[in-house]
């Protein structure tokens, strides 16, 4: 049952990004995307909750869970930031990136077929699970709103003025007040995951995870303090928040 | 009970004629029944703007009350016999069709404009105020709204800017959002800046700062719009906190280099700088465009882009005028 939910909010975030894609090209509006949005983040709490049941614990034990969650954050602060901020095309660019995590959840051997049950599930240890991949949801979409303003600043740059695309598109101020809130709680986020991670049970003093989570908020942190503090151009930021997300992807590999 | 209109507009008369028989906003309701009675109608519309005025009323005879009308206003305004090439005239379905094509905006001097709207709305509200409207006439403008709305929201007659202050407007807009928090220099006082900042400031632009090498023009730019003089010498200091900067100085080369907003760029914590160029030649070096958070428009870019929503519109028109002809065959309009 679980899996079939995952399905559906796959095929819904296909459907949404393809749709949202369709209308930037013929550039009108896509007002669907949200509703689009709203069913796949459906999808993902039915499939998180029956994962949750069967474990007994926050569903973060295997890498397709992890996937999925990642996901669920994506989507739940698309729809917080994407719709508080009138910047509605942060959906048709969101949705490929659920569509992608949530396809290769369902690879064969991601997800647990038969879920174990957490006997001795540690506070600080699901805790630590989820605000980290709740951290990445959010430095995720600050990816997605800088790829956007990197597109946005192209087409000032070059006059290429006439696209769909360009019309659909936020201004670039509200693309880059979006980015860094969204990297401040992603940061913060990160934080709480860090400290929770310290104070979780385990049998060696760090895990090498743990430090690489370091390395990653390190790297968050001084973007935010140079951006702060000194200024930076706005290519600058966007370029960072996108390369900083693929480099932090590293942790995951390390999980 | 027939439709007719009588009207004049910017490409059937010159402003001389056509100022002498403009209506002000506050006697619209007045002049609409005093129309009427010179035309021997029973109900009357006036629409006046600085580009036409146009007479629409229902009568019993429209072709005998077109002519009745025609003779009457060119003898109050003591015109020649000839000053009849200047009006055009329609009847019955022809006058509901160019209504909806006023409304829609296809009539006007800039294609798609949207003020246009929002005027014969209010010519409307005054006769009916005033009474001069009834059966005929309530139909046919509730039903032009109608089609001015659709076409409006069905065709991309109003999509792009065509004038090159509202490109540059827009393109602010597409950088810095609301233009509440922007604040704008003007370097030289001349027409083409005064009307770009204008547009800015009708915007919200929040402050403007005037610079040019007469001080006094600049502060009499600076009182007309609301904003701050500043002597030539000193607008290097200003380029610190503005967001957009509009040149139109008649200096014989260029003004603004990359090395005056390189000194800036720290101090500016790296923000976006729109520079606006609508001097020949050009007061600001291309080469400023290579900085990163800079987006620079000449006035030929300005003007090019302005061209292409001109052509743009220029392409609707035909399925403007079709869902024109549409609507209208779908109702039985009294008068048409």
């Amino acid at each position: 049952m679980d899996r079939w939910f995952l399905i559906l909010a796959t095929l819904l975030a296909a459907i949404g990004g393809v749709w949202g894609m369709i209308s930037v090209h013929r550039g009108t509006r896509s007002h669907w995307t949200v509703v689009w949005m709203v069913a796949v983040l459906l999808c993902q709490l039915a499939f998180l909750s029956i994962r949750g049941q069967l474990r007994a614990a926050c569903p973060l034990q295997d890498i397709g869970e992890i996937l999925v969650f990642l996901a669920w954050s994506l989507t739940l602060f698309y729809l917080l930031i994407g719709t508080a901020y009138r910047i509605s095309l942060l959906g048709v660019f969101s949705a490929p990136l659920v569509f992608v995590l949530q396809a290769s959840a369902l690879i064969s051997g991601m997800l647990s077929a038969s879920p174990k049950r957490e006997l001795s599930a540690n506070v600080y240890h699901s805790l630590h699970s989820a605000t980290s991949v709740l951290a990445y949801g959010a430095l995720a979409l600050a990816g997605v709103a800088g790829i956007m303003f990197l597109v946005l600043d192209r087409q000032l740059k070059i006059h290429h003025l006439k696209s769909g695309l360009f019309r659909n598109l936020p201004p670039a101020h509200e693309l880059l007040v979006s980015l860094q809130r969204l990297l401040w709680l992603g940061t913060g986020l990160l934080t709480l995951g860090i400290i929770a991670g310290f104070l979780m049970p385990r049998t060696t003093p760090v895990h090498s995870h743990l430090l690489i989570a370091m390395v990653v908020w390190a790297g968050y942190a001084g973007l935010l303090a140079v951006k702060s503090v000194r200024g930076l151009t706005g290519r600058k930021l966007a370029l960072s928040a996108v390369a900083m997300f693929i480099l932090s992807l590293v942790v995951f590999a390390r999980v | 009970m027939e439709l007719l209109c009588l009207g004049l507009n910017h490409r059937t008369a010159p402003v001389e004629v056509r100022e002498r028989f403009a209506v002000s906003p506050t006697h619209l309701g007045a002049a609409a029944g005093d129309l009427a009675n010179m035309a021997d109608a029973t109900e009357g519309v006036v629409i006046s703007t600085c580009n036409r005025t146009e007479f629409y009323l229902a009568a019993n005879d429209a072709n005998k009350s077109l002519v009745l009308l025609e003779a009457r206003l060119t003898e109050r305004e003591s015109l020649d016999a000839g000053a009849s090439v200047h009006f055009y005239r329609k009847v019955k379905s022809e006058a509901a069709v160019h209504l909806c094509r006023v409304v829609s905006g296809l009539d006007s001097m800039m294609l798609g404009e949207t003020e246009i709207f929002g005027q014969v709305k209010q010519a409307y509200q005054a006769a009916l105020s005033a009474g001069t409207t009834g059966n005929v006439l309530n139909r046919l403008f509730q039903r032009a709204f109608g089609v001015g709305k659709k076409v409006r929201t069905e065709t991309s007659i109003q999509e792009g800017s065509t004038s090159v202050g509202n490109v540059a407007v827009d393109l602010a807009e597409k950088i810095f959002g609301h233009l509440k928090d922007s604040e704008v220099m003007i370097l030289g006082a001349g027409e083409m800046s005064r009307i770009t900042a204008q547009s800015l400031v009708s915007r919200g632009a929040r402050s403007i700062f005037v610079s040019n090498r007469s001080f006094d023009r600049a502060e009499e730019l600076a009182r007309e719009m609301g904003g701050h003089a500043v002597r030539f010498d000193d607008w290097q200091e200003v380029l610190e906190r503005v967001d957009v900067v509009i040149a139109s100085t008649g200096s014989p080369h260029a003004l603004i280099h990359r090395a005056e907003v390189e000194k800036v760029r720290r101090a500016r914590k790296f923000r976006p700088l729109f520079f606006i160029d609508i001097s020949v030649p050009r007061n600001i070096h291309p080469d400023v465009a290579d900085i990163e958070e800079v987006y620079l428009y000449d006035i030929d870019t300005l003007e090019t882009l302005a061209d292409e929503a001109r052509v743009r519109r220029q392409l609707q028109i035909e399925h403007c005028e079709r869902i024109i002809d549409a609507e209208l065959a779908k109702l039985n309009l009294p008068g048409t």
